[in-house]
């Protein structure tokens, strides 16, 4: 099968890149070994939370950095074209790429934000709220957002919280499963025809506050029933993210997926790239898991495939490799090296990545092989958490790959 | 390492389990996987029965981003683990070739007799078998017989062969599908052969917990494959759970070494892609067919990966406006949603599915399974076919034999 | 700040010794007080193999040890039944052992009176299908499996119930005395952030190896020295029978399986007593314990390892040795006041957690002489609470999972943990299943104040994700419980810290990933680092 370029890995960065090509007239593989990352997503994106202005951030970051590699030009000029990207998905996000804001998260900490999504609460300074008074409202029993939290947050920085929770018949009948209380069954349940009742349950608590707020157990498949409870609630209405598995994450997702195979994209989910063909310093073909014999043929590839987690890395007892085509890797292999004992502390195999060249192109055995290009997770240089930069690499790695890729074929739009 | 140890838990799976959404009662994939596992090595007392709620759609596998079968794991502690013996309607619906032999003889009473009102609450009441459902209709001629009599003969004239799979269903319940794959495999230039002897692949037993006859069936299946191929010949089905049984379960649940002949085995769309892609056959479609389709990708299809090779198929068709389905669960799952205890639940998995077909307004859906067929014809009322009659109708067949034959 | 009252005996130290001499005390009528610095079991009794010894690793190198070991087994499996898997042991040969060997062994288990059967390593492989194939003997011997958490907090909650208070966070920094007498101890109280003190008639020191530095502030010298012991945690539940090699003791060779998972261990090196508090695993020692674990159950070479951690055994010098090269192996009773002339003070050490019941006997026997109290001691025959027999079966009704988890760590106690509403079925712990009514019920019975308490009462955080899904949970539970929510998530940075520690050095296939995806939750995310504390 022939395509013009496959896509390993179907995350955000491998869908932003697939998306891209298919509006350039490509025809697009995306093959990803299950779901993303994009399933533990936090509402938010960031570029680069270190310090308010995150493109001034961006400019002091070590060379080896996917950032500084870009150029800080670049970076800029990609970065302006996320917001109207997903917007044009129905992925509405707010935020000013010159200007870091602020997010709470699920303890109540405020973390420096590039994109929120509009529904969820955000703050242009961590100690002044926009509010006197809330109302923090959690579903019953759901154990993976607590209001106390929220509440001692807010109430150190002199909000007046109310807390309380809802029960619904139909939740009741989902507690009965001692696991499955979770954000994303609960969103199951809290859609349609119930978000009117729900809506009325939370106008009965808002007690005289001046905003709601509630976990993000709403939305699953589709904006519908944000948009119907956000009208119906009788206060402005801001979500908060719970713990895994996140509501808004995987409608992106699904949205981003959508829109690719609508686009006549093939996404091949559940599959595995197993071997790649290589002939003349160049990536030929691909095998997967399951269509055994069959050749994948491109013109390019896109590795993004991400780190430990999602398998793009592997770490063994001796040493890290890329598992898919064993490509060369930025890593230390003394596995003593690899971790800092405090946790919180800037853990050193965050970093390692695929190493690649100025135009994010693989080495393999030391030689640049030059169809097959890297972006998001799988990069090595960056810390995503301790940066804070960990969306807004994969979304601009990928943009910047998509033009590599065109100026390498001649930049035809076909 | 042993796959359950495998589970970072992430909770992806339960995230796409048709199930867990719908019933309290069943534990969700992580617990009755992964989690589970670990207790049952422990102690069987931590099995639970509840299992049998599982689906075994393996939606779980292909979401999970870190390779645990949990599915598998799933269906071989409930082979391992469970007490509970299965009744006379598990054996009605396990053994579709038994029923399916005995009723193909007697088909215009059968078919009368399902379909009547006293009949089907009789069912109901002693049998479980909820009274919503229809059991499917069955054929007057079998499919094989049909094939020896009409078709046989002419099959020898071509020099190049596969053999066909035909399964349960093409033969007792809808032998069209079958001679509608032997019409297309002639027009491309290939004749047909039958498997030596072949008996259901026992998905149903499976399900139902029949693991030794599962066994015995899936050994002589494998025999006879093993003849074929080493006749030179593709092993080519038509179902794709029959397909995904042969050529995973046979290994991962029944523990039988397949290796040798599991790539042989393909269904007949994947075939006939790939002759078309790599240039080695051509299709003409009729002019005049047009219909508007949406594929709704089956279970067992998902997890294969194969639903590409179906769709480029149909979209090779020109007159078709080709919709692709969200892929998710109809929520029959073999003869699962025929148990009157499971009725209620397989309708509500279904149901955004059923809402999605209802809002497209197709002529037909298109699936390569039997059972999302009767379950989405009996729920929607829009007409299912296989992938292989919506070509077989929109063939030119003159026209193709003609082009496979200029090579 | 002082407490009225006066007790017959305080009792330092709230590992396995102490809690069993605070019940043995408390049965026999003593006043008595346990303080305990940090948690129950958070010394090396919380660190070691989890194993019921037969007896028969000490057979040919020590028949008293072995002789206690098989005595104490047998009384276990009667009295602490809910904290004893009943699996039995092998001790195999491998071709680079020498089988003769095994005659040896056999002889002197059989003097010992363990049950030591030689039997065919077919038969073996049968028994125990993950034992090394190419084995070319094995032995069965009654070893087994004992839960140290459970049997620690079992002891101190039956000393609560005969009277004894246990006072955790107590941490005692010096002693009261009178003369040369010691009349009680100062403490400082780690939850308050005060001092207290609290005056008995005997105190008796069982602190383990912290038992070196307690015996100086009384003014006495116990030379103890530290033996720091690895251990690898596997993912799962390798082996049902314990594996040991037949030949002399080494390193690496005992695979232990104990409730959901398997345990191999241990190294053995000396370690300054100043690191007693901050041990860390060495990549060297991971990378030993692999090896040599292989060796026992092949398939260990592919087992997701879950952490790495490492405890420390006091090693007592012989009392006539003063450079301590002479090491008593057994238990060792000392009375302070014949032996320092410092009355009131008694030191039980030496030992194993296998002879615990035997030195909290001996312990408490020397009190009771020394007060004046004649009483029988009665631990080796009363059940522990949770191993009593349970009453009224059909009111007892174990479903789920988290049910039938909790009625294996609470045995007849898990009566008492009862769903109060339709909530608290829900599990925290998925891994472990671990339910809200569980977790209450180890908040307000078992007093466990944080989540590393309920780690220790309840396997919450111990599974397969080591904490990534359930902390938070939990943090949310107590913050609810205590009704102080900072508290609770600084409490919850410090627990996935301490979870990290035993990860990093195994940090590799599976466990860096789950590493990594619960920095991404837990810092990412949630932005916990906020309340990491500042050390290191």
């Amino acid at each position: 099968m022939k395509f013009d370029t496959i896509i390993i890995g179907g995350g955000l960065s491998g869908l932003v890149a697939g998306i891209e090509l298919l509006r350039k007239g490509q025809r697009c593989l995306i093959v990803s070994s299950g779901q993303s990352a994009l399933h533990f997503f936090s509402g938010s994106l960031e570029l680069c939370g270190t310090e308010e202005d995150p493109l001034n951030a961006i400019r002091g970051l070590e060379s080896s950095h996917p950032y500084s590699r870009l150029g800080a030009d670049r970076v800029e000029a990609l970065a302006a074209k996320v917001q109207p990207f997903l917007s044009e998905l129905g992925l509405h996000f707010k935020g000013d790429v010159r200007k870091n804001h602020w997010r709470m998260t699920p303890l109540g900490v405020m973390k420096r934000a590039w994109l929120t999504l509009d529904e969820f609460a955000s703050f242009q300074d961590p100690e002044t709220m926009p509010w006197k008074k809330v109302a923090i409202i959690n579903i019953d029993g759901f154990l993976d957002f607590h209001t106390s939290y929220i509440a001692a947050s807010l109430e150190e920085k002199g909000v007046e919280c109310s807390v309380s929770g809802i029960s619904l018949p139909q939740l009741d009948k989902l507690r009965e499963n001692p696991t499955e209380m979770r954000s994303t069954n609960i969103s199951k349940v809290l859609t349609g025809d119930i978000i009117g009742t729900l809506a009325a349950r939370i106008n009965e608590r808002i007690d005289g506050a001046d905003a709601v707020l509630m976990p993000a157990v709403v939305g699953l498949t589709g904006c519908s029933d944000v948009v119907r409870l956000k009208e119906l609630v009788d206060r402005p209405l801001h979500f908060l993210p719970t713990l895994p598995p996140s509501v808004p994450g995987i409608r992106m997702q699904l949205m981003l997926k959508r829109h690719f195979q609508k686009q006549g994209g093939i996404y091949m989910l559940g599959d595995s790239v197993v071997s790649g063909t290589f002939v003349d310093g160049r990536l030929k073909s691909v095998r997967t898991v399951n269509h055994e014999d069959t050749e994948f043929e491109a013109d390019n590839f896109i590795l993004a495939s991400g780190s430990f987690f999602s398998k793009g890395l592997v770490a063994t007892q001796n040493g890290v490799v890329e598992p898919v085509f064993g490509l060369d890797v930025d890593a230390v292999s003394d596995r003593k090296e690899w971790y800092d004992r405090n946790m919180f502390n800037a853990q050193p195999y965050m970093k390692f990545g695929v190493s690649t060249d100025s135009e994010f192109r693989v080495r393999r055995d030391g030689n640049t092989v030059t169809n097959l290009y890297a972006a998001g997770a799988v990069l090595s240089g960056f810390n995503p958490i301790k940066e804070g930069s960990g969306a807004g690499v994969s979304v601009l790695t990928a943009f910047g790959v998509v033009e590599n890729i065109l100026t390498a074929t001649g930049g035809v739009e076909r | 390492m042993e796959s359950f140890e495998q589970c970072i838990k992430c909770t992806v799976c339960t995230v796409y389990c048709p199930m867990v959404a719908v019933n309290p009662d069943y534990p969700g994939p992580k617990q009755a996987g992964p989690d589970g596992e670990r207790y049952r090595l422990k102690n069987p007392m931590f099995y639970d029965d509840a299992l049998d709620l599982c689906l075994n759609c393996k939606r779980c596998e292909v979401a999970c981003p870190s390779n645990v079968k949990i599915g598998d794991l799933i269906q071989n502690a409930r082979l391992k683990y469970s007490a509970r013996k299965p009744g006379l309607r598990d054996y009605m619906l396990a053994n579709t070739d038994v029923m399916g032999s005995m009723a193909t003889t007697f088909a215009p009473i059968v078919n009368g007799m399902l379909g009547l009102k006293p009949v089907k609450k009789v069912m109901d009441k002693t049998l479980a078998i909820d009274h919503h459902r229809t059991l499917p209709k069955y054929s007057a001629q079998k499919f094989e017989t049909w094939f020896r009599r009409k078709a046989r003969k002419s099959q020898e004239a071509f020099p190049e062969k596969v053999s066909y799979f035909h399964g349960c269903y093409a033969n007792y319940n809808n032998p069209k599908l079958a001679k509608d794959f032997v019409k297309i495999m002639n027009a491309l230039g290939y004749g047909v052969n039958l498997l030596e002897k072949e008996k259901c692949c026992g998905v149903a037993l499976i399900s139902n917990g029949f693991k030794e006859k599962a066994l015995k069936q899936a050994e002589l299946n494998l025999r006879s494959i093993r003849k074929a191929v080493s006749r030179g010949e593709m092993v080519l089905t038509t179902s794709s759970t029959c397909t995904f049984t042969m050529r995973d379960e046979y290994a991962h649940i029944l523990g039988l070494d397949n290796s040798d002949v599991r790539g042989s085995i393909a269904l007949a769309t994947k075939f006939i892609y790939e002759l078309v892609d790599l240039g080695k056959a051509r299709l003409v479609f009729k002019k005049d067919y047009v219909k508007r389709i949406a594929y709704h990708t089956p279970c067992h299809m998902e997890k294969l990966g194969w639903a590409v090779y179906s769709t480029s198929l149909l979209r090779m068709i020109p007159g078709v406006d080709f919709n692709m389905l969200d892929s998710q669960c109809c929520g029959i799952a073999g003869t699962y949603g025929f148990k009157k205890e499971h009725y209620n639940d397989s309708q509500k998995i279904g149901e955004s599915l059923f809402r999605q077909i209802a809002d497209l307004n197709v002529d037909v859906v298109s699936t390569d399974c039997e059972t999302c067929k009767w379950q989405i014809e009996m729920s929607t009322g829009v007409p299912v076919e296989n992938p292989i009659s919506i070509i077989a109708d929109a063939l030119d067949v003159e026209a193709t034999i003609k082009a496979n034959q200029k090579k | 700040m002082s407490s009225g009252q006066e007790f017959d005996v305080i009792i330092i130290g709230g590992g396995i010794t102490g809690a069993g001499t605070a019940r043995d005390c408390a049965m026999r009528g003593l006043k008595t007080l346990l303080l305990e610095r940090k948690d129950l079991t958070s010394g090396a009794t919380g660190r070691n193999h989890g194993l019921l010894h037969s007896g028969a690793r000490y057979a040919v190198t020590d028949q008293e040890s072995a002789q206690e070991c098989i005595r104490e087994n047998m009384i276990l499996r009667k009295i602490a039944r809910h904290c004893v898997e009943e699996t039995d042991g092998l001790f195999i040969t491998l071709p680079e052992d020498d089988l003769a060997f095994q005659g040896t062994f056999i002889d002197a288990c059989l003097k010992a009176g363990i049950r030591a059967e030689a039997i065919d390593p077919k038969v073996a492989i049968r028994m125990e299908p993950s034992v090394n194939p190419s084995l070319i003997g094995a032995v069965k011997v009654p070893d087994g499996a004992v839960d140290p958490f459970r049997l620690t907090v079992a002891n101190a909650l039956d000393a609560r119930i005969h009277g004894a208070q246990v006072l955790k966070d107590m941490e005692v920094v010096g002693f009261l005395k009178e003369g040369d007498r010691v009349v009680g101890v100062e403490a400082y109280d780690h939850s308050s952030k005060e001092k207290k003190s609290f005056r008995s008639r005997l105190v008796i020191n069982a602190g383990g190896i912290w038992g070196h530095h307690i015996a100086a502030l009384a003014g006495a010298t116990v030379n103890m020295f530290p033996a720091k012991g690895a251990l690898l945690i596997f993912g799962h539940r390798v082996n049902n029978l314990v594996i040991n090699r037949c030949r002399k003791p080494a390193d690496a060779d005992i695979l232990v399986p104990g409730d959901t998972i398997s345990l191999i261990g241990t190294t053995s090196s000396r370690l300054p007593y100043d690191e007693i508090d901050n041990m860390k695993v060495t990549a060297d020692e991971v990378d030993l314990l692999l090896r040599e674990g292989q060796k026992l159950a092949p398939e260990l070479a592919h087992t997701r390892i879950l952490r790495a951690y490492a405890g420390v055994r006091p090693l007592v010098a012989a009392d006539n040795d003063p450079t301590g090269r002479s090491i008593s192996r057994g238990i060792v009773c000392l009375d302070h006041e014949t032996r320092d002339g410092i009355p009131g003070f008694i030191t039980i050490t030496g030992g194993k957690l296998m002879t615990y019941r035997l030195m909290a006997e001996w312990a408490t026997d020397l009190a009771c002489k020394k007060l004046g109290v004649d009483k029988t001691c009665r631990t080796a025959q009363v059940p522990l609470p949770g191993s009593e027999e349970i009453r009224k079966k059909k009111n007892v009704k174990f479903e789920d999972l988290g049910q039938k988890a909790a009625f294996g760590r609470h045995g007849a106690r898990a009566e008492k943990i009862q769903s109060k509403d339709k909530y608290d079925d829900s599990l925290v712990c998925e891994c472990e299943g671990v339910s809200i009514a569980e977790v209450n019920y180890a908040i307000e019975t078992l007093d466990a104040r944080n989540i590393t308490n309920l780690r220790r009462r309840t396997r919450l955080g111990m599974g397969t994700c080591q904490g990534e899904l359930c902390a938070c949970r939990a943090a949310g539970l107590l913050s609810k419980a205590n009704g102080c929510a900072r508290e609770s998530v600084t409490d919850l940075a410090g627990f996935m810290n301490e979870r990290w520690k035993g990860m990093f050095p195994v940090a590799w296939g599976e466990t860096m990933s789950e590493a990594q995806f619960t920095s991404w939750i837990y810092e990412g995310v949630c932005g916990l680092d906020a309340f990491s504390e500042k050390s290191e």
